[in-house]
């Protein structure tokens, strides 16, 4: 601390500065090893990107301007990755080090090797010298975190590779070595301006007393070279690397899909396409394979899937993880039979592509069949990784190649082949629920013109005696604020949903393109429907088959007639819910899926005084009720069973009502919430048999 | 090896309770909101002959034959989308008489104008029994009309030596028998004859594939033959059977009177069925 100003009685700042190659000879050296560095660099990069050409076309670099939105959101500003909060810190610790440090090197570099002779005074002091050094030492900090992670708490979550551990070394050896050229450089020089560089300071004063001047000029000459070679290693090893997604990740989230998640299905021609779904590395497109190589292998997505949470094989990080390593083994033979001819020319099986689906893998059948399609996954990554597509891809290779499915999918299928329904055996037809009710049916109207909405009723909602008491509330509720709708009885079909998420797509296009069809004869423009599924398709997936609607899930429009006054003097007053307190379990196909998570509590907080409260997991972080993506209709493990790690969740909260706005989950939850409930009553029930308590009964005691 | 199998199309049988309904002056269910389907037995007679093939390894054609309405065309596509090779629907215009002879002998005389065509077949599948009226006859007549052997309640087929072996289900087990062509078998179901879900590629290409239709005219057939407008039987009525529940409580101000009022009721009751 004597150093400070110790020999300098003056100083003026405006001329601060240091020399950039003290005690350093054969600068020189340092451009010649420069050159093979960035050629292994380049070249690495340059295969990856060769391989990603090899993949299908795939539009991802429309709508700049939304698209540098997203990158500055979460690339730039590092948004989903700060969600988790340990890997958020040291991972912006670390992110922004680099970053600083990137630019000091670039300083040296301009200040050095141009005539631009930037390095000096304020902005030396402050910038190169100041921050820095904070920087530097946010990369020591940070690495530390992680290493503590990695090494010594060992969440599930990582993948505990040599590489991943070498990389944690080599940044911290590198910022390490940094500040050891740093503090000798100072202690020798008697640098005065030293007080500016505090870590490399601390490093000087230490180092002070224990060496000589000498020693500590050959130290700084070893270390200096060798901080040197190990930063060119790293970079020439970056490519090859996770490290890699340093430039994958950034690309990777400027060409991310746009859509959402509901949106996020391919279409199949069925008459030009020469497989049906995708079974080899060449059928994907080329964002599909910049997904894989930008995987950090952080694992958040294997965290929050709920097949995984259970304890199914499913893991959506290992897909990704196993189809990398597939994709970077296959190398040249890949990109040889990548387009087109995925069956391989290679003169001998070992040429052969290799199927993705395999047993062995993570991508077993198994596996695959396991996925609820929430898509929890996907809005966990903090790369934009569209995990959950990939696994419907190869669904309908199994699907509609193979025909290999479980067989609870099976059966769904069949009764939707034959009566357009997914509920084989079910005991009511999709007009009964209206018994009593006087609801217009199109084909009956004389005019069906005159509704101007469609209450799609879906299948779940009809046919499942557990939710017949939701969509007669919906209807109910509807009478009553005076809309004019009708519904099409037995002329609706199922919208697809189900055999679309299995990846059976051709059974979706028939059923699809039929609704479209009846829907186009009764000139219907407004749809409501109380189904998140049916809502997700008409509003994401019909369009492509020529059925644009204005599209409402029911608790949405439920909220805009509650908002314009068409329930009042009826609001609550009365209401059975004035004493309970409800949890919403947010359906992933209306929240995650479609971004709609206000309207079902807007409901909720006019529902009789009852108090709210979140599950842990809600929004879109919603952890899935277990019956999407076709598993609603397969019998789980007792021990593995979605619903009922969703159903403690909900009954932990305390609440006695779970309200739902999903048949799919009403079903799931009755049955999770009855096995997890213990003494207490709790009761599952939709939004709008909540609002139709509230509502609807006070209706009786007007005159 | 040549083999034929026959369907038909029937109401859905899994239609919902409240959605089926009967024509009181046809006597016969109403179509109403219900859907066409294959009847069960007929698509495990195909997967049975799909299963045989397989073994067989290759060398087997399967033919599938309707007699019905139009709209039958459907199970015949669907047919040939889980691969069986040719299909041929002898078009039953109207006529709705149920009886078994009948129908046995209008697919006696498909089966013999295909043989015609395209040579003997080895083996003929039928269905044990339809989903609708449930008779159970067809595959029997049929085999006397055609001079075959036959054999009921067959589960699996399989290449055996010279001939085909047959594992059929009987009220003490199963029997295994040797058959050689040409024979009859009707087929029930098991575990292992479910009918498999065709590959959207086959589905696709069982639409591109051609398809034979008779008529009974082209058949020869009068309508003497097939008993157009007449039966040998008469469907008296027909109707929907109701669950009548009647509850009655004992009644009594102790246990042991409600006890006493039951068993006297009990007693009443069962006296009354006599």
């Amino acid at each position: 601390m004597f150093r400070v100003g110790g020999t300098v009685p003056f100083m003026d700042p405006t001329q601060a500065t240091r020399e950039v190659f003290w005690n350093i000879e054969y600068t020189w050296l340092v451009y010649v090893l420069m050159v093979p560095t960035l050629a292994v660099f380049g070249w690495g990069f340059w295969l990856k990107i060769r391989r990603w050409r090899a993949g299908q076309p795939a539009i991802r670099f429309d709508r700049p301007a939304e698209r540098l939105q997203l990158f500055l959101r979460n690339a730039v500003g590092q948004g989903r990755t700060i969600r988790s909060r340990y890997a958020g810190v040291f991972h912006t610790l670390v992110y922004t080090g680099f970053i600083v440090l990137f630019l000091a090197t670039t300083v040296v570099a301009i200040h050095h090797d141009t005539p631009l002779h930037i390095m000096k005074g304020h902005f030396y002091l402050i910038f190169q010298s100041l921050i820095v050094d904070v920087f530097g030492l946010f990369v020591l900090v940070g690495v530390a975190l992680a290493a503590i992670r990695r090494w010594i708490s060992k969440p599930n979550l990582l993948v505990y590779t040599d590489e991943a551990s070498w990389i944690l070394v080599t940044i911290f050896v590198m910022a390490l070595t940094g500040f050891m050229v740093e503090g000798w450089r100072i202690a020798v020089t008697d640098d005065p301006w030293a007080a500016w560089s505090p870590i490399g300071n601390l490093f000087a004063l230490a180092s002070d007393p224990l060496m000589s001047d000498a020693a500590m000029q050959t130290g700084h000459v070893v270390i200096w070279w060798f901080h040197l070679v190990v930063a060119f290693g790293f970079i020439a090893w970056v490519p090859f690397s996770k490290m890699s997604h340093v430039f994958t990740a950034p690309l990777n989230i400027f060409t991310a899909n746009l859509d959402g998640y509901g949106g996020s299905l391919k279409t199949i021609d069925f008459e030009t396409a020469e497989r049906f779904g995708i079974n080899h590395l060449g059928d994907f497109t080329w964002k599909d394979l910049l997904d894989f190589d930008a995987c950090t292998e952080c694992g958040r997505c294997t965290d929050v899937c709920p097949a995984n949470t259970v304890g199914k094989s499913l893991s959506p990080r290992d897909i990704i993880l196993d189809l990398q390593g597939l994709m970077h083994r296959q190398g040249d033979q890949f990109l040889l039979n990548g387009n087109g001819n995925g069956n391989g020319s290679g003169a001998n099986g070992s040429d052969e592509l290799l199927p993705i689906i395999d047993q062995k893998t993570a991508v077993s059948p198994e596996a695959l069949f396991a996925c609820t399609t929430c898509a929890a996954c996907m809005e966990a990554c903090p790369v934009h990784i569209e995990q959950m597509p990939k696994i419907i891809d190869a669904r309908r290779y199994l699907v509609m190649e193979e025909a290999d499915f479980p067989e609870g999918m099976m059966d769904m299928m069949n009764s939707l082949e034959s009566r357009q329904h997914p509920f084989a055996g079910t005991q009511f037809s999709r007009v009964d629920w209206t018994e009593g009710l006087d609801i217009d049916v199109m084909a009956e109207m004389d005019d069906p013109h005159e509704a101007e909405v469609l209450m799609w009723v879906g299948c779940g909602g009809a046919l499942v005696e557990r939710n017949r008491n939701t969509v007669r509330a919906t209807a109910k509720l509807l009478k009553k604020a005076g809309v004019k709708f009708a519904i099409l009885g037995r002329e609706e079909s199922c919208t697809g949903d189900p055999a679309r998420r299995v990846g059976n797509e051709f059974l979706f296009e028939m059923l699809a393109k039929g609704n479209v069809e009846t829907m186009q004869r009764y000139g219907v423009r407004k749809v409501v429907t109380s189904c998140p599924h049916c809502f997700n398709s008409f509003r994401n997936e019909y369009p492509q088959f020529g059925g644009s609607y204005e599209v409402y899930h029911h608790t949405q429009f439920l909220d805009q007639l509650l908002e314009s006054g068409r329930f009042d003097g009826h609001d609550a007053a009365g209401s059975s819910n004035g004493s309970s307190t409800i949890t919403f379990h947010d359906p992933c196909y209306l929240g995650r899926h479609n971004g709609e998570y206000e309207a079902p509590r807007n409901l909720l907080a006019k529902v009789g005084g009852a108090r709210q409260v979140e599950m842990q997991r809600s929004r879109n972080t919603s952890f899935c009720c277990g019956g999407g993506g076709g598993m609603a209709f397969v019998d789980e493990p007792p021990d593995q069973r979605v619903n009922q790690e969703r159903a403690q969740e909900a009954v932990d909260t305390g609440a006695d009502v779970v309200a739902v706005g999903c048949p799919f989950c009403a079903t799931m939850l009755d049955d999770g919430v009855n096995a997890r409930r213990g003494d207490r009553d709790v009761r599952v029930r939709d939004v709008a048999e909540l609002l139709w308590d509230a509502v609807g009964e006070s209706d009786q005691a007007a005159p | 090896m040549k083999l034929l199998v026959c369907l038909k199309q029937i109401l859905d049988p899994d239609v919902p309770a409240r959605d089926f309904q009967i024509d009181p002056a046809a006597k016969a269910a109403r179509r109403g909101g219900a859907n066409l389907v294959t009847n069960i037995f007929c698509e495990n007679a195909v997967e049975t002959a799909l299963q045989f093939r397989e073994a067989a390894g290759g060398d087997v054609k399967i033919t599938a034959l309707c007699y019905g309405e139009s709209s039958a065309e459907d199970c015949l596509r669907k047919a040939m989308a889980m691969t069986v090779d040719e299909a041929c629907l002898v078009e039953r215009n109207g006529n709705t008489n149920p009886e078994a002879a009948a129908v046995g002998r209008v697919l006696a005389a498909a089966i013999r104008r295909l043989e015609q065509d395209g040579g003997p077949f080895d083996a003929v599948l039928v269905g044990r029994e339809s989903g609708d009226w449930g008779v159970g006859q067809t595959g029997g007549l049929l085999a006397e009309e055609l001079g075959r052997p036959a054999l009921g309640f067959v589960e699996s087929l399989q290449p055996g030596n010279g001939g085909v072996t047959l594992r059929r289900q009987t009220d003490v087990g199963i029997e295994v028998a040797e058959a050689e062509a040409p024979f009859l078998v009707t087929i029930t179901n098991n575990e292992d004859n479910v009918p498999r879900i065709p590959k959207t590629r086959d589905v696709m290409m069982s639409y591109r594939k051609p398809l034979q239709k008779l008529s009974l005219a082209d058949l020869e057939l009068d309508s003497e033959e097939i008993r157009d407008g007449s039966s040998i039987f008469e469907v008296e009525e027909i109707f929907i059977p109701t669950d009548e529940v009647e509850c009655e409580l004992a009644e009594g101000d102790t246990l042991e009177e409600r006890v006493d009022q039951l068993a006297k009721r009990i007693h009443e009751v069962v006296a009354s069925i006599g």
